[in-house]
């Protein structure tokens, strides 16, 4: 039986909430992101400032150059948090199958609802547009791969000034005519590289691919040729997922301006592992791998990883592991654009205890205590915290 | 020098000594082996300073005399010729060992051996304890798995050696583990004494137990100069002893249980080995789960282990438990090491808390016991 999957993606979120704050905005050229004098990029840009050709994740200096009239508005993530969780309360009313895929997009399997894809849709888009303001897309189809395109599609041809506001149905059976004329780079996994090299093979569009030869596509990428070729014919079985367990906890940062001082970058470390092991405590898991992220001025950029004996969740013990890996990473003076400290296999926190450690009979009659306490209280009553 | 031996014997000596030169030193003699010839015998040495193998090769000496040459190179080299004699010769001006054997003739550079380290001596009045090999080769297998390979604290890289009365003890621990063998001696010591030797000599020690399975080694202690010597048949080992004291590991050994559990040495053994492949994903965790006899006659000890990734797997040994029902997790490796070494047919588990270390030991064996702490969740 076919599946019906909605996907649904907040049109110019970030600014969508900024208007709501200050109404004045509305129809102006303006983006929300960081400031042009500290690398500030555009992390949302208004339907106005879109029509001069800015566009998100470009460098706020060049937004201004092409539209020189825009305003910056410095972004709010708590507010988009509030207003993003709202939205997705109201997907999850409607079924559990929801799988959220960013702050601003999601999935829905509505194959169980009574009503087809299409009403689901508007009346989706309705509510969202009546209760909370915020203008939405949706592409309505068979698999999760032809309904992002949908959704793409739909804003792409919407016409007007305003957020395009699209809902686009793409009937079962008609996936591979769907996207036969869509440029290859609209499929999923087709970046810049693997474009090329298809243009190189004469394939321009999705149809192309999936007239192409499979033989002839396992041949130029390997394994992922089998899933290019199934999915340029609309193919595409991947349910919703409505969980994910974190692999990796990570933070980083990208000075406004290039730091060499071993003081200032130690600092960052710290901070950066204690906002990690933060993360780590309140999944209340441990994790057996640290890595450091180093971005050099000329964005040459390298990670380097140390394994643990057994999953580090203290703060101390990510830090010392970070400033190992800053010591063989980094040469005195050099100069550091961004920063990042992760921790990876993820896993229960563990701890082997040790036959000398002065105190072990203590620990021991602790460790009792604290389980004791646990098991009447919950596991949140008391955990293990990092010395200082 | 003038000398003829067999290529098989002297590859053996060159093999067994070259496990003592050194691999990063400063003074470049010490990366070759010395041959040497006095009293009709050719005996090979090497040292890193801290360890010093000596071994002698049955030869026919025709001419006294000594040169040291680089390990690698000879030993590699002599391991390759075909097993036929071979003939030695220093030839003084040059400095080199030349050596025939059968259709072959080779001149190997090498360094004066008067540059070479003076290497002690056990002293002829030291007190000697001769031990059968096959005893001495177990007690150091059972002992240095659980030394310390981490530097930070030198003296738990050793293990404690101590005389007392009529008993040998070895013991070393890397702080998460402990391991304890005794062993009866022939006759009874004066003072007691303590030491502790390098584990990685020890094991050195075990190897040449192998090689020379027939006759007692001895082992004599030069407390003034701290060196402890070994003699094994025709090889002879010197190490520096480790300086500082061992810490009192007797309050680390739980006294009494809340339940222990005997089981099957070699199925413990292949159920810690099978949880591994589950455990490696998760910092080698495995969780044992020790349940008395409740309604079935004989209790059962579950090994289980599980990752994220690999999925999960548990075994289920039939054993006797008596006690409490206990759920307790150790490193599997450490496990594993410690059943390896065990040789009893049965073995059993002493537990006191899921926070508190356990304690194996063979059945019927009070020989032996290994400590080894928890994983806590």
């Amino acid at each position: 039986m076919s599946r019906t999957i909605l996907h649904l993606d907040l049109d110019a979120f970030f600014c969508a909430v900024e208007e709501l704050r200050d109404p004045a905005l509305r129809g102006k050229a303006f983006a929300v992101g960081g400031q042009p004098e500290t690398r500030g990029v555009v992390a949302s840009c208004s339907y106005a400032a879109r029509r001069h050709g800015v566009r998100s994740a470009m460098p706020m200096s060049r937004a201004l150059r092409l539209c020189p009239g825009l305003l910056v508005v410095r972004p709010r993530h708590g507010a988009y948090h509030e207003a993003s969780q709202q939205v997705m309360e109201r997907l999850h009313a409607l079924t559990e199958l929801v799988e959220q895929i960013s702050i601003d997009e999601a999935f829905l399997d509505v194959t169980a609802l009574p009503e087809p894809g299409e009403a689901i849709a508007r009346r989706l888009q309705a509510r969202i547009r009546a209760e909370l303001e915020l203008p939405c897309s949706l592409g309505v189809a068979s698999n999760k791969l032809v309904a992002k395109i949908a959704t793409d599609v739909g804003k792409a041809s919407a016409r007007g000034d305003g957020p395009p506001s699209a809902i686009l149905v793409v009937p079962p059976g008609s996936e591979a005519a769907f996207l036969a004329p869509l440029p290859a780079r609209a499929l999923w996994g087709v970046g810049p590289s693997t474009a090329e090299r298809l243009a190189a093979l004469g394939i321009a569009t999705i149809g192309d691919i999936a007239a192409a030869p499979e033989a002839e596509l396992v041949r130029a990428f390997g394994k992922n040729g089998y899933a290019l070729h199934r999915h340029a014919q609309g193919l595409d079985d991947s349910p919703i997922v409505t969980f994910h367990e974190a692999k990796s906890m990570s933070r980083e940062v990208t000075y406004a301006r290039d730091v060499s001082d071993e003081r200032a970058l130690r600092r960052t470390l710290d901070e950066l592992a204690d906002d990690v092991a933060q993360q780590l405590h309140a999944a209340g898991k441990g994790g057996l791998t640290v890595k450091l992220k180093l971005r050099w001025p000329d964005f040459t950029t390298l990670t380097r990883q140390e394994s643990l004996p057994e999953p580090a969740c203290d703060a101390a013990a990510i830090r010392a592991a970070a400033h190992r890996l800053f010591d063989k990473t980094w040469e005195r003076g050099k100069a550091v654009r961004l920063i990042g400290v992760g921790v990876s296999g993820l896993m229960d926190p563990l701890h082997q205890l040790g036959l000398w450690d002065r105190d072990w009979q203590r620990e021991g009659r602790i460790l009792e205590a604290v389980r004791e306490l646990q098991k009447r209280y919950g596991a949140d009553v008391v955990r293990r915290g990092a010395p200082e | 020098m003038r000398v003829a031996c067999l290529q098989e014997n002297l590859a053996k000596g060159l093999a067994m000594v070259s496990r003592a030169v050194a691999t990063r030193s400063a003074l470049p003699v010490l990366a070759n082996i010395l041959l040497r010839t006095a009293g009709g015998e050719l005996t090979l040495s090497a040292t890193d300073l801290e360890l010093a193998i000596g071994y002698r090769v049955g030869a026919k000496v025709d001419e006294d005399g000594a040169i040291t040459v680089p390990a690698r190179l000879l030993a590699g080299f002599v391991t390759s010729l075909p097993p036929e004699r071979i003939d030695l010769a220093v030839d003084v001006r040059t400095k080199s060992l030349n050596l025939r054997c059968a259709q072959y003739e080779t001149s190997i550079k090498g360094i004066d051996a008067v540059e070479f380290p003076l290497l002690p001596a056990a002293a002829p009045d030291d007190p000697v304890i001769a031990l059968a090999p096959e005893l001495w080769r177990e007690m150091i297998e059972q002992v240095t798995l659980a030394a310390a390979t981490d530097e930070s604290r030198p003296v738990l890289t050793g293990a404690l050696l101590r005389l007392e009365g009529h008993t040998l003890i070895l013991a070393a621990s890397d702080g998460f583990r402990l391991s304890v063998r005794s062993a009866e001696l022939p006759r009874e010591m004066g003072n007691v004494q303590e030491v502790v030797v390098p584990a990685r000599a020890l094991q050195e020690v075990g190897r040449a137990c192998q090689e020379e399975p027939n006759e007692p080694v001895a082992m004599s202690i030069s407390a003034q100069r701290s060196q402890i010597f070994f003699r094994a048949g025709k090889i002879s080992l010197v190490s520096q002893l480790l300086e500082g004291s061992f810490p009192d590991y007797s309050r680390l050994i739980p006294t009494g249980y809340v339940t222990r559990a005997t089981l099957d040495t070699a199925q413990f053994r292949d159920a810690v080995r099978l949880a591994l492949f589950f455990a490696r994903d998760s910092a080698n965790i495995v969780r044992l789960r020790l349940i008395p006899a409740g309604a079935g006659p004989r209790g059962q000890v579950q090994v289980a282990a599980s990752s994220a990734e690999a999925g999960s797997h548990v075994g289920q040994l039939a054993a006797a438990v008596e006690g409490d029902e206990m759920s307790i997790a150790f490193n599997a490796r450490y496990l594993l090491e410690a059943l390896n070494v065990i040789h009893a047919e049965q073995v059993t588990l002493e537990a006191t808390a899921p926070t508190r270390p356990g304690l194996l030991r063979p059945a019927g064996d009070p020989t032996f016991l290994h400590v080894i702490h928890v994983i806590v969740v």
